[in-house]
Protein backbone atom coordinates (compact mmCIF):
# COMPACT_ATOMS: atom_id res chain seq x y z
CA UNK A 1 0.00 0.00 0.00
CA UNK A 2 1.39 3.61 -1.07
CA UNK A 3 1.88 6.17 1.93
CA UNK A 4 -0.51 8.57 0.52
CA UNK A 5 -4.43 8.13 0.70
CA UNK A 6 -5.35 4.77 -0.18
CA UNK A 7 -6.88 4.48 -3.62
CA UNK A 8 -9.62 2.05 -5.33
CA UNK A 9 -6.73 0.59 -7.63
CA UNK A 10 -5.11 -0.39 -3.81
CA UNK A 11 -8.89 -1.59 -3.02
CA UNK A 12 -8.96 -4.07 -5.51
CA UNK A 13 -5.71 -5.23 -5.69
CA UNK A 14 -6.39 -6.53 -1.88
CA UNK A 15 -9.84 -7.36 -3.00
CA UNK A 16 -8.92 -11.48 -1.37
CA UNK A 17 -8.06 -10.06 2.27
CA UNK A 18 -11.46 -6.94 2.27
CA UNK A 19 -13.51 -9.86 0.41
CA UNK A 20 -15.19 -11.81 3.55
CA UNK A 21 -15.96 -8.21 5.58
CA UNK A 22 -17.32 -6.58 2.54
CA UNK A 23 -19.87 -9.35 1.76
CA UNK A 24 -20.64 -9.43 5.44
CA UNK A 25 -21.55 -6.61 5.05
CA UNK A 26 -23.38 -6.01 1.75
CA UNK A 27 -25.30 -9.64 3.22
CA UNK A 28 -26.57 -7.71 6.71
CA UNK A 29 -27.84 -4.82 4.82
CA UNK A 30 -29.55 -7.22 2.36
CA UNK A 31 -31.15 -9.06 5.00
CA UNK A 32 -31.82 -5.99 7.58
CA UNK A 33 -32.89 -3.52 4.79
CA UNK A 34 -35.72 -5.88 3.97
CA UNK A 35 -36.78 -6.45 7.40
CA UNK A 36 -36.46 -2.96 8.11
CA UNK A 37 -39.85 -2.11 5.62
CA UNK A 38 -41.62 -4.25 8.30
CA UNK A 39 -39.97 -2.57 11.24
CA UNK A 40 -40.69 1.06 9.66
CA UNK A 41 -44.33 0.42 8.61
CA UNK A 42 -44.84 -1.55 12.05
CA UNK A 43 -43.60 1.69 13.26
CA UNK A 44 -40.88 -0.15 15.57
CA UNK A 45 -37.86 1.33 14.59
CA UNK A 46 -36.62 1.05 18.11
CA UNK A 47 -36.77 -2.74 18.20
CA UNK A 48 -33.46 -2.88 16.38
CA UNK A 49 -31.78 -0.72 18.10
CA UNK A 50 -32.56 -2.26 21.95
CA UNK A 51 -32.31 -5.98 20.22
CA UNK A 52 -28.44 -4.97 18.99
CA UNK A 53 -27.71 -3.40 22.26
CA UNK A 54 -29.22 -6.58 23.79
CA UNK A 55 -27.22 -8.62 21.66
CA UNK A 56 -24.10 -6.45 22.50
CA UNK A 57 -24.89 -6.93 26.43
CA UNK A 58 -24.91 -11.07 25.10
CA UNK A 59 -22.08 -10.70 23.79
CA UNK A 60 -19.73 -8.93 26.67
CA UNK A 61 -21.59 -11.21 29.41
CA UNK A 62 -20.17 -14.47 27.27
CA UNK A 63 -16.93 -12.50 27.61
CA UNK A 64 -17.20 -12.07 31.19
CA UNK A 65 -18.58 -15.56 31.84
CA UNK A 66 -15.02 -16.57 30.08
CA UNK A 67 -12.65 -14.90 32.01
CA UNK A 68 -13.91 -15.61 35.18
CA UNK A 69 -14.13 -19.48 34.08
CA UNK A 70 -17.73 -19.59 34.96
CA UNK A 71 -18.15 -21.56 30.73
CA UNK A 72 -16.31 -24.49 29.74
CA UNK A 73 -14.56 -22.96 26.28
CA UNK A 74 -16.74 -24.84 24.26
CA UNK A 75 -20.02 -23.14 25.40
CA UNK A 76 -17.93 -19.37 25.62
CA UNK A 77 -19.09 -18.85 22.29
CA UNK A 78 -19.88 -14.79 21.86
CA UNK A 79 -22.48 -15.19 19.15
CA UNK A 80 -24.68 -18.01 21.09
CA UNK A 81 -24.83 -14.98 23.98
CA UNK A 82 -25.85 -12.42 21.28
CA UNK A 83 -28.46 -14.54 19.95
CA UNK A 84 -29.65 -15.59 23.62
CA UNK A 85 -29.75 -12.05 24.95
CA UNK A 86 -31.43 -10.94 21.48
CA UNK A 87 -34.11 -13.76 21.61
CA UNK A 88 -34.89 -13.08 25.14
CA UNK A 89 -35.25 -9.41 24.48
CA UNK A 90 -37.49 -9.83 21.40
CA UNK A 91 -39.72 -12.28 23.85
CA UNK A 92 -39.69 -9.56 26.19
CA UNK A 93 -40.63 -6.57 23.97
CA UNK A 94 -43.55 -8.86 22.33
CA UNK A 95 -45.25 -9.11 25.87
CA UNK A 96 -48.81 -7.43 26.47
CA UNK A 97 -46.99 -3.74 27.78
CA UNK A 98 -50.44 -2.99 29.24
CA UNK A 99 -49.70 -5.15 32.63
CA UNK A 100 -46.85 -3.12 33.10
CA UNK A 101 -48.65 0.11 32.76
CA UNK A 102 -46.24 0.79 30.05
CA UNK A 103 -46.00 1.95 26.44
CA UNK A 104 -43.92 -0.86 24.07
CA UNK A 105 -41.59 2.43 23.60
CA UNK A 106 -40.95 2.66 26.77
CA UNK A 107 -40.43 -0.73 27.44
CA UNK A 108 -38.16 -0.69 23.96
CA UNK A 109 -36.26 2.13 25.91
CA UNK A 110 -35.83 0.30 28.92
CA UNK A 111 -34.50 -2.57 27.11
CA UNK A 112 -32.01 -0.52 24.62
CA UNK A 113 -30.04 1.63 28.06
CA UNK A 114 -30.28 -1.72 30.05
CA UNK A 115 -28.00 -3.21 26.95
CA UNK A 116 -25.90 -0.54 26.47
CA UNK A 117 -24.68 0.68 29.81
CA UNK A 118 -24.28 -3.44 31.01
CA UNK A 119 -22.62 -3.98 27.98
CA UNK A 120 -20.23 -0.81 29.03
CA UNK A 121 -19.99 -1.71 32.69
CA UNK A 122 -18.98 -5.53 31.66
CA UNK A 123 -16.26 -4.36 29.16
CA UNK A 124 -14.99 -2.00 31.94
CA UNK A 125 -14.35 -5.44 33.76
CA UNK A 126 -12.94 -7.45 30.76
CA UNK A 127 -9.92 -5.15 29.52
CA UNK A 128 -8.52 -7.57 27.71
CA UNK A 129 -11.66 -7.83 26.11
CA UNK A 130 -12.89 -4.29 25.62
CA UNK A 131 -11.44 -4.23 21.78
CA UNK A 132 -13.82 -6.67 20.84
CA UNK A 133 -16.77 -5.45 23.25
CA UNK A 134 -15.89 -1.56 21.05
CA UNK A 135 -16.24 -3.24 17.76
CA UNK A 136 -19.73 -5.09 18.75
CA UNK A 137 -21.09 -1.84 20.21
CA UNK A 138 -19.25 0.46 16.90
CA UNK A 139 -18.09 -1.71 14.54
CA UNK A 140 -15.81 -3.75 13.55
CA UNK A 141 -12.24 -3.64 11.86
CA UNK A 142 -11.00 -4.48 8.61
CA UNK A 143 -11.93 -7.87 9.06
CA UNK A 144 -14.39 -10.15 10.39
CA UNK A 145 -14.65 -13.83 11.88
CA UNK A 146 -14.92 -16.77 9.32
CA UNK A 147 -18.10 -17.46 11.71
CA UNK A 148 -19.52 -14.15 11.45
CA UNK A 149 -18.72 -14.08 7.83
CA UNK A 150 -20.72 -17.48 7.73
CA UNK A 151 -23.70 -17.02 9.93
CA UNK A 152 -24.71 -13.67 8.13
CA UNK A 153 -24.38 -15.10 4.63
CA UNK A 154 -26.24 -18.62 5.95
CA UNK A 155 -29.22 -16.20 7.69
CA UNK A 156 -29.53 -14.10 4.60
CA UNK A 157 -29.55 -17.33 2.47
CA UNK A 158 -32.18 -18.81 4.81
CA UNK A 159 -34.63 -15.62 5.97
CA UNK A 160 -35.12 -14.01 2.76
CA UNK A 161 -36.60 -16.43 1.14
CA UNK A 162 -38.48 -17.55 3.63
CA UNK A 163 -39.80 -14.41 3.88
CA UNK A 164 -40.83 -13.62 0.38
CA UNK A 165 -42.53 -16.93 0.61
CA UNK A 166 -44.50 -15.02 3.49
CA UNK A 167 -44.51 -11.74 1.73
CA UNK A 168 -48.40 -11.25 0.97
CA UNK A 169 -49.53 -12.86 3.91
CA UNK A 170 -46.67 -10.63 6.16
CA UNK A 171 -47.80 -7.22 4.50
CA UNK A 172 -51.69 -8.45 5.02
CA UNK A 173 -50.78 -8.61 8.77
CA UNK A 174 -48.99 -5.54 9.50
CA UNK A 175 -51.36 -3.76 7.07
CA UNK A 176 -54.67 -5.10 8.93
CA UNK A 177 -54.15 -7.39 11.84
CA UNK A 178 -57.71 -7.87 12.48
CA UNK A 179 -58.85 -8.38 9.61
CA UNK A 180 -56.17 -10.70 8.46
CA UNK A 181 -57.47 -12.71 11.61
CA UNK A 182 -60.97 -12.71 10.91
CA UNK A 183 -60.22 -14.12 7.18
CA UNK A 184 -58.34 -16.92 9.26
CA UNK A 185 -54.45 -16.36 8.33
CA UNK A 186 -52.09 -17.84 11.10
CA UNK A 187 -51.62 -13.96 12.47
CA UNK A 188 -49.65 -15.49 15.65
CA UNK A 189 -47.55 -17.39 13.35
CA UNK A 190 -47.00 -15.13 10.95
CA UNK A 191 -45.99 -12.60 13.41
CA UNK A 192 -43.36 -14.95 15.89
CA UNK A 193 -42.02 -15.79 12.49
CA UNK A 194 -41.42 -12.25 12.00
CA UNK A 195 -40.20 -11.06 15.10
CA UNK A 196 -38.09 -14.59 15.12
CA UNK A 197 -36.27 -13.86 12.34
CA UNK A 198 -35.95 -9.97 13.14
CA UNK A 199 -34.59 -11.16 16.45
CA UNK A 200 -31.94 -14.17 14.92
CA UNK A 201 -30.35 -11.43 12.15
CA UNK A 202 -30.01 -9.11 14.74
CA UNK A 203 -28.18 -11.00 17.20
CA UNK A 204 -25.94 -12.68 14.19
CA UNK A 205 -25.02 -8.94 12.31
CA UNK A 206 -24.54 -7.23 15.30
CA UNK A 207 -21.25 -9.80 16.33
CA UNK A 208 -20.40 -8.85 13.06
CA UNK A 209 -20.94 -5.85 11.74
CA UNK A 210 -22.00 -3.83 15.00
CA UNK A 211 -24.58 -2.40 17.21
CA UNK A 212 -24.84 1.26 14.84
CA UNK A 213 -24.61 -0.03 11.54
CA UNK A 214 -27.11 -2.36 12.58
CA UNK A 215 -29.64 -0.14 13.79
CA UNK A 216 -28.67 2.32 10.75
CA UNK A 217 -29.40 -0.84 8.44
CA UNK A 218 -32.35 -1.80 9.86
CA UNK A 219 -33.82 1.48 9.39
CA UNK A 220 -32.51 3.76 7.07
CA UNK A 221 -32.52 1.82 3.72
CA UNK A 222 -36.57 1.56 4.24
CA UNK A 223 -36.96 5.35 5.32
CA UNK A 224 -35.29 6.05 1.87
CA UNK A 225 -37.10 3.73 0.22
CA UNK A 226 -40.30 4.93 1.44
CA UNK A 227 -39.63 8.29 1.04
CA UNK A 228 -38.85 7.60 -2.62
CA UNK A 229 -41.79 5.50 -3.54
CA UNK A 230 -45.05 4.95 -3.14
CA UNK A 231 -45.17 1.36 -4.54
CA UNK A 232 -44.55 -1.67 -1.76
CA UNK A 233 -43.24 -3.90 -3.82
CA UNK A 234 -40.76 -1.08 -5.23
CA UNK A 235 -40.04 -0.72 -1.72
CA UNK A 236 -39.38 -3.99 -1.12
CA UNK A 237 -36.84 -4.45 -3.37
CA UNK A 238 -34.96 -0.81 -3.23
CA UNK A 239 -35.14 -0.84 0.83
CA UNK A 240 -32.37 -4.36 0.66
CA UNK A 241 -31.03 -2.99 -2.56
CA UNK A 242 -29.62 0.18 -1.10
CA UNK A 243 -28.80 -1.71 2.36
CA UNK A 244 -26.70 -4.07 0.56
CA UNK A 245 -25.12 -0.91 -1.04
CA UNK A 246 -24.60 0.73 2.17
CA UNK A 247 -22.78 -2.25 2.99
CA UNK A 248 -20.53 -2.61 0.67
CA UNK A 249 -20.53 1.35 -0.22
CA UNK A 250 -19.20 2.29 3.78
CA UNK A 251 -16.89 -0.18 3.98
CA UNK A 252 -15.16 1.21 0.89
CA UNK A 253 -15.46 4.84 2.25
CA UNK A 254 -13.87 3.48 5.20
CA UNK A 255 -11.11 2.02 3.42
CA UNK A 256 -10.53 5.37 1.31
CA UNK A 257 -10.58 7.95 4.19
CA UNK A 258 -9.44 5.80 6.85
CA UNK A 259 -13.01 5.67 8.25
CA UNK A 260 -13.92 3.23 11.19
CA UNK A 261 -16.43 0.85 9.03
CA UNK A 262 -19.43 1.01 11.13
CA UNK A 263 -19.19 5.13 11.18
CA UNK A 264 -18.88 4.72 7.52
CA UNK A 265 -21.61 2.55 6.75
CA UNK A 266 -24.29 4.29 8.99
CA UNK A 267 -23.27 7.76 7.45
CA UNK A 268 -23.86 6.57 3.76
CA UNK A 269 -26.68 4.89 4.91
CA UNK A 270 -27.95 8.75 6.24
CA UNK A 271 -26.84 10.51 3.22
CA UNK A 272 -29.25 8.37 1.55
CA UNK A 273 -32.17 9.01 3.23
CA UNK A 274 -30.86 12.71 3.69
CA UNK A 275 -31.15 12.42 -0.16
CA UNK A 276 -34.62 10.89 -0.37
CA UNK A 277 -36.44 13.06 1.93
CA UNK A 278 -35.27 16.19 -0.16
CA UNK A 279 -36.48 14.31 -3.31
CA UNK A 280 -39.74 13.64 -1.61
CA UNK A 281 -40.24 17.35 -0.17
CA UNK A 282 -39.32 18.39 -3.51
CA UNK A 283 -41.88 15.90 -5.33
CA UNK A 284 -44.72 17.05 -2.58
CA UNK A 285 -44.10 21.09 -3.36
CA UNK A 286 -44.82 20.01 -7.21
CA UNK B 1 -83.87 -20.75 7.71
CA UNK B 2 -80.74 -22.13 9.09
CA UNK B 3 -78.62 -18.82 10.62
CA UNK B 4 -75.33 -17.62 10.04
CA UNK B 5 -74.38 -16.97 13.33
CA UNK B 6 -76.23 -18.29 16.64
CA UNK B 7 -74.89 -16.75 19.91
CA UNK B 8 -75.96 -19.11 22.94
CA UNK B 9 -75.78 -17.77 26.00
CA UNK B 10 -72.65 -15.30 25.75
CA UNK B 11 -71.54 -13.60 28.10
CA UNK B 12 -68.71 -10.89 26.99
CA UNK B 13 -66.13 -8.86 28.40
CA UNK B 14 -62.51 -8.94 29.20
CA UNK B 15 -60.40 -11.43 30.70
CA UNK B 16 -63.05 -13.17 32.00
CA UNK B 17 -65.06 -10.37 33.95
CA UNK B 18 -68.34 -10.36 31.97
CA UNK B 19 -69.12 -6.90 30.34
CA UNK B 20 -72.67 -6.90 29.69
CA UNK B 21 -75.67 -9.65 30.49
CA UNK B 22 -75.76 -13.09 28.13
CA UNK B 23 -76.56 -12.30 24.92
CA UNK B 24 -78.76 -14.75 22.52
CA UNK B 25 -78.97 -13.89 19.21
CA UNK B 26 -78.83 -14.94 15.63
CA UNK B 27 -77.75 -13.40 12.46
CA UNK B 28 -80.42 -14.75 9.52
CA UNK B 29 -79.19 -14.37 5.72
CA UNK B 30 -79.64 -11.62 4.16
CA UNK B 31 -80.26 -9.29 7.42
CA UNK B 32 -79.45 -5.50 8.08
CA UNK B 33 -78.32 -5.60 12.29
CA UNK B 34 -77.76 -2.10 13.47
CA UNK B 35 -75.56 -2.10 16.86
CA UNK B 36 -76.03 0.79 18.81
CA UNK B 37 -75.39 2.07 22.28
CA UNK B 38 -73.42 5.12 23.80
CA UNK B 39 -69.72 5.27 23.91
CA UNK B 40 -68.21 2.25 25.60
CA UNK B 41 -71.32 0.68 26.12
CA UNK B 42 -69.76 -2.75 24.94
CA UNK B 43 -70.40 -2.52 21.11
CA UNK B 44 -67.15 -3.37 20.08
CA UNK B 45 -66.29 -6.09 22.57
CA UNK B 46 -69.52 -7.60 21.74
CA UNK B 47 -68.64 -7.30 17.51
CA UNK B 48 -65.09 -8.35 17.92
CA UNK B 49 -66.29 -11.87 20.49
CA UNK B 50 -68.88 -12.41 17.27
CA UNK B 51 -65.61 -12.36 15.06
CA UNK B 52 -63.53 -14.53 16.90
CA UNK B 53 -61.22 -11.73 17.62
CA UNK B 54 -61.78 -12.07 22.10
CA UNK B 55 -62.83 -14.82 23.50
CA UNK B 56 -66.26 -14.99 25.23
CA UNK B 57 -66.47 -15.30 29.11
CA UNK B 58 -68.92 -17.74 28.52
CA UNK B 59 -71.23 -19.12 26.29
CA UNK B 60 -70.11 -19.69 22.63
CA UNK B 61 -70.84 -17.89 19.46
CA UNK B 62 -71.79 -20.59 16.74
CA UNK B 63 -70.97 -19.79 12.70
CA UNK B 64 -72.22 -21.95 9.89
CA UNK B 65 -69.66 -24.49 9.15
CA UNK B 66 -67.57 -22.96 6.02
CA UNK B 67 -69.28 -19.32 6.49
CA UNK B 68 -67.87 -16.81 4.51
CA UNK B 69 -67.19 -13.23 7.27
CA UNK B 70 -65.57 -10.11 5.73
CA UNK B 71 -64.93 -7.58 8.32
CA UNK B 72 -64.38 -3.60 7.90
CA UNK B 73 -62.81 -2.20 10.54
CA UNK B 74 -62.81 1.26 11.60
CA UNK B 75 -61.08 3.82 9.09
CA UNK B 76 -58.97 4.97 11.98
CA UNK B 77 -57.49 1.21 12.17
CA UNK B 78 -55.18 1.89 9.18
CA UNK B 79 -51.56 3.52 9.27
CA UNK B 80 -51.44 6.00 6.21
CA UNK B 81 -47.51 5.23 6.46
CA UNK B 82 -48.47 1.54 4.17
CA UNK B 83 -48.05 3.02 0.69
CA UNK B 84 -50.44 0.18 -0.84
CA UNK B 85 -52.33 0.94 -4.29
CA UNK B 86 -55.93 0.46 -4.02
CA UNK B 87 -55.45 -2.74 -5.76
CA UNK B 88 -53.40 -4.14 -3.27
CA UNK B 89 -55.60 -3.22 -0.31
CA UNK B 90 -58.66 -4.98 -2.28
CA UNK B 91 -56.39 -8.02 -2.83
CA UNK B 92 -56.08 -8.76 0.14
CA UNK B 93 -59.84 -9.76 0.84
CA UNK B 94 -58.71 -12.48 -1.47
CA UNK B 95 -56.08 -14.14 1.31
CA UNK B 96 -57.46 -17.28 3.59
CA UNK B 97 -55.58 -19.64 5.66
CA UNK B 98 -53.56 -21.15 3.47
CA UNK B 99 -53.52 -19.38 0.96
CA UNK B 100 -51.81 -16.54 2.26
CA UNK B 101 -48.10 -17.57 0.92
CA UNK B 102 -45.94 -15.68 -1.99
CA UNK B 103 -45.59 -12.36 -3.32
CA UNK B 104 -48.66 -10.56 -3.93
CA UNK B 105 -49.91 -11.14 -7.16
CA UNK B 106 -52.96 -9.22 -8.48
CA UNK B 107 -55.70 -10.32 -11.36
CA UNK B 108 -57.59 -7.66 -12.02
CA UNK B 109 -60.11 -9.76 -13.02
CA UNK B 110 -60.62 -10.95 -9.62
CA UNK B 111 -60.84 -7.31 -7.81
CA UNK B 112 -62.61 -5.52 -11.09
CA UNK B 113 -66.36 -7.08 -10.27
CA UNK B 114 -66.31 -5.86 -6.22
CA UNK B 115 -64.29 -2.64 -7.44
CA UNK B 116 -66.76 -1.63 -10.24
CA UNK B 117 -70.11 -2.72 -7.69
CA UNK B 118 -68.77 -0.01 -5.13
CA UNK B 119 -68.07 2.55 -8.46
CA UNK B 120 -64.34 2.20 -7.58
CA UNK B 121 -62.75 0.92 -10.27
CA UNK B 122 -61.38 4.20 -11.50
CA UNK B 123 -59.61 4.34 -8.25
CA UNK B 124 -57.61 0.87 -8.84
CA UNK B 125 -54.16 2.56 -9.27
CA UNK B 126 -54.34 5.17 -6.41
CA UNK B 127 -52.38 5.67 -3.67
CA UNK B 128 -55.51 3.96 -1.04
CA UNK B 129 -53.99 6.65 1.76
CA UNK B 130 -54.83 9.60 -0.68
CA UNK B 131 -58.28 9.14 -1.37
CA UNK B 132 -61.26 11.03 0.54
CA UNK B 133 -62.91 9.34 3.42
CA UNK B 134 -65.89 8.05 1.36
CA UNK B 135 -63.31 6.71 -1.04
CA UNK B 136 -61.87 4.62 1.20
CA UNK B 137 -65.20 3.09 2.82
CA UNK B 138 -66.01 2.15 -1.02
CA UNK B 139 -62.60 0.36 -1.55
CA UNK B 140 -62.84 -1.38 1.97
CA UNK B 141 -66.41 -2.09 1.18
CA UNK B 142 -65.14 -3.83 -2.04
CA UNK B 143 -62.41 -6.07 -0.40
CA UNK B 144 -65.06 -7.21 1.54
CA UNK B 145 -66.84 -8.03 -1.34
CA UNK B 146 -63.92 -9.59 -3.18
CA UNK B 147 -64.43 -12.61 -1.27
CA UNK B 148 -68.48 -13.17 -1.85
CA UNK B 149 -69.09 -12.77 1.93
CA UNK B 150 -71.83 -14.28 3.50
CA UNK B 151 -72.26 -11.73 6.33
CA UNK B 152 -70.08 -8.23 6.31
CA UNK B 153 -69.61 -6.79 9.59
CA UNK B 154 -68.84 -2.87 9.48
CA UNK B 155 -67.21 -1.01 12.41
CA UNK B 156 -69.16 2.62 11.84
CA UNK B 157 -67.99 2.90 8.14
CA UNK B 158 -69.57 6.32 7.83
CA UNK B 159 -67.52 8.17 10.78
CA UNK B 160 -65.41 10.80 9.71
CA UNK B 161 -67.92 11.25 6.61
CA UNK B 162 -69.91 14.05 5.18
CA UNK B 163 -73.95 13.78 5.69
CA UNK B 164 -73.56 13.56 1.61
CA UNK B 165 -71.42 10.60 1.32
CA UNK B 166 -72.94 8.95 4.60
CA UNK B 167 -76.40 8.78 2.75
CA UNK B 168 -74.57 7.27 -0.41
CA UNK B 169 -72.04 5.03 1.66
CA UNK B 170 -75.24 3.41 3.25
CA UNK B 171 -77.58 3.28 0.42
CA UNK B 172 -74.86 1.24 -1.15
CA UNK B 173 -74.17 -0.92 1.34
CA UNK B 174 -77.96 -1.65 1.43
CA UNK B 175 -78.24 -2.08 -2.23
CA UNK B 176 -75.24 -4.66 -2.56
CA UNK B 177 -76.70 -6.46 0.56
CA UNK B 178 -79.92 -6.95 -1.09
CA UNK B 179 -78.38 -7.84 -4.78
CA UNK B 180 -76.21 -10.42 -2.97
CA UNK B 181 -78.70 -11.52 -0.44
CA UNK B 182 -75.48 -10.83 1.90
CA UNK B 183 -75.92 -10.06 5.92
CA UNK B 184 -74.64 -6.99 7.05
CA UNK B 185 -73.96 -6.32 10.64
CA UNK B 186 -73.11 -2.32 11.72
CA UNK B 187 -71.90 -0.70 14.12
CA UNK B 188 -73.19 2.88 14.18
CA UNK B 189 -73.59 5.86 16.33
CA UNK B 190 -76.35 7.26 14.67
CA UNK B 191 -79.17 6.02 15.64
CA UNK B 192 -80.92 7.12 12.16
CA UNK B 193 -79.05 4.23 10.28
CA UNK B 194 -81.46 1.70 12.47
CA UNK B 195 -84.23 3.24 12.04
CA UNK B 196 -84.05 3.60 7.67
CA UNK B 197 -81.99 0.48 7.36
CA UNK B 198 -81.72 -2.14 10.05
CA UNK B 199 -84.20 -4.86 9.80
CA UNK B 200 -82.86 -6.08 13.38
CA UNK B 201 -81.89 -3.70 15.90
CA UNK B 202 -79.24 -4.64 18.97
CA UNK B 203 -78.52 -2.00 22.24
CA UNK B 204 -76.11 -2.86 24.50
CA UNK B 205 -75.64 -0.93 27.39
CA UNK B 206 -72.90 -1.51 29.69
CA UNK B 207 -73.18 1.19 32.58
CA UNK B 208 -76.91 -0.18 33.13
CA UNK B 209 -75.99 -3.85 32.12
CA UNK B 210 -78.70 -4.14 29.15
CA UNK B 211 -79.22 -5.55 26.09
CA UNK B 212 -82.22 -5.57 24.65
CA UNK B 213 -82.69 -7.06 20.32
CA UNK B 214 -85.70 -6.80 18.23
CA UNK B 215 -86.72 -4.90 15.26
CA UNK B 216 -86.41 -0.99 15.43
CA UNK B 217 -89.64 -0.42 16.47
CA UNK B 218 -89.42 -2.78 19.54
CA UNK B 219 -85.83 -1.68 20.57
CA UNK B 220 -86.96 2.30 20.49
CA UNK B 221 -90.09 1.82 22.04
CA UNK B 222 -88.71 -0.05 24.85
CA UNK B 223 -88.54 1.37 28.43
CA UNK B 224 -85.15 0.82 28.51
CA UNK B 225 -84.42 3.17 25.72
CA UNK B 226 -85.91 6.03 26.71
CA UNK B 227 -84.37 5.76 30.16
CA UNK B 228 -80.64 5.67 28.01
CA UNK B 229 -81.46 8.30 24.93
CA UNK B 230 -84.55 10.40 26.83
CA UNK B 231 -88.38 10.01 26.05
CA UNK B 232 -87.98 13.00 23.47
CA UNK B 233 -85.07 10.86 21.67
CA UNK B 234 -87.11 7.95 21.31
CA UNK B 235 -90.22 10.14 20.22
CA UNK B 236 -87.98 11.54 17.36
CA UNK B 237 -87.27 7.78 16.55
CA UNK B 238 -90.65 6.74 16.36
CA UNK B 239 -91.43 9.48 13.95
CA UNK B 240 -88.69 8.56 11.87
CA UNK B 241 -89.09 5.15 11.59
CA UNK B 242 -93.23 6.45 10.65
CA UNK B 243 -92.11 8.65 7.60
CA UNK B 244 -89.74 5.53 6.55
CA UNK B 245 -92.42 3.20 6.86
CA UNK B 246 -95.03 5.62 4.62
CA UNK B 247 -92.68 6.29 2.53
CA UNK B 248 -91.89 2.58 1.72
CA UNK B 249 -95.89 2.24 1.04
CA UNK B 250 -96.12 4.83 -0.91
CA UNK B 251 -93.18 3.03 -3.11
CA UNK B 252 -94.59 -0.17 -3.44
CA UNK B 253 -98.16 1.27 -4.02
CA UNK B 254 -97.06 3.05 -7.10
CA UNK B 255 -94.74 -0.49 -7.74
CA UNK B 256 -91.19 0.96 -7.55
CA UNK B 257 -90.13 -1.49 -5.27
CA UNK B 258 -89.74 -4.87 -5.41
CA UNK B 259 -88.71 -5.94 -2.13
CA UNK B 260 -91.63 -7.44 -0.01
CA UNK B 261 -89.69 -9.14 2.61
CA UNK B 262 -88.77 -6.52 4.92
CA UNK B 263 -91.83 -4.90 7.43
CA UNK B 264 -89.85 -1.27 6.52
CA UNK B 265 -87.74 0.78 4.95
CA UNK B 266 -84.61 0.92 3.18
CA UNK B 267 -83.63 3.86 1.79
CA UNK B 268 -83.34 7.55 2.84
Amino acid sequence: MSEGAPTLREFLDAWDLFRDPVITGMCAGLLLGYLGVFIVLRRMVFVSAALSQAAALGVSLTFLADVLGLLPKSLAEPVGGALLFALGAMAFFMRNTEKFRLTREGLLGLGYLLGASGAVLVGDRITQEAHDVSAILFGPGVVVRTVDFYLTVGTAAVLLPLHLLMQRGLIFTSFDEQSARVQRLPVARLNFFLFLSIGVAVAFTTHAIGAMSVFAFSVLPAMTALALSHRLGLVLILSPALGLACGGGGYLLAFLYRFPVGASQTMLACACCGIAMLVAAVRNRD
Amino acid sequence: MAALIDCRKLVVGYGGVPMLPCIEVDIEPGVFCCVVGRNGSGKSTWFKTVLGLIPPVSGEVIHKPGLRIAYIPQRLAYDAIYPLTVREVVSMGLLKAGGFLGIPRIRDGEIQPALESVDAWKLRAQIFHSLSEGQKQRVLFARALVADPEVAFMDEPTAAMDVVAQREMLMLVDCIRRERKMAVVMVNHELSVATHYAEQVFLVDRTTNVVVSGTAREVFSSPTFAELYGQEKANDLMKELEHVECDLRTAEHKGHTHDHDHDHGSHA
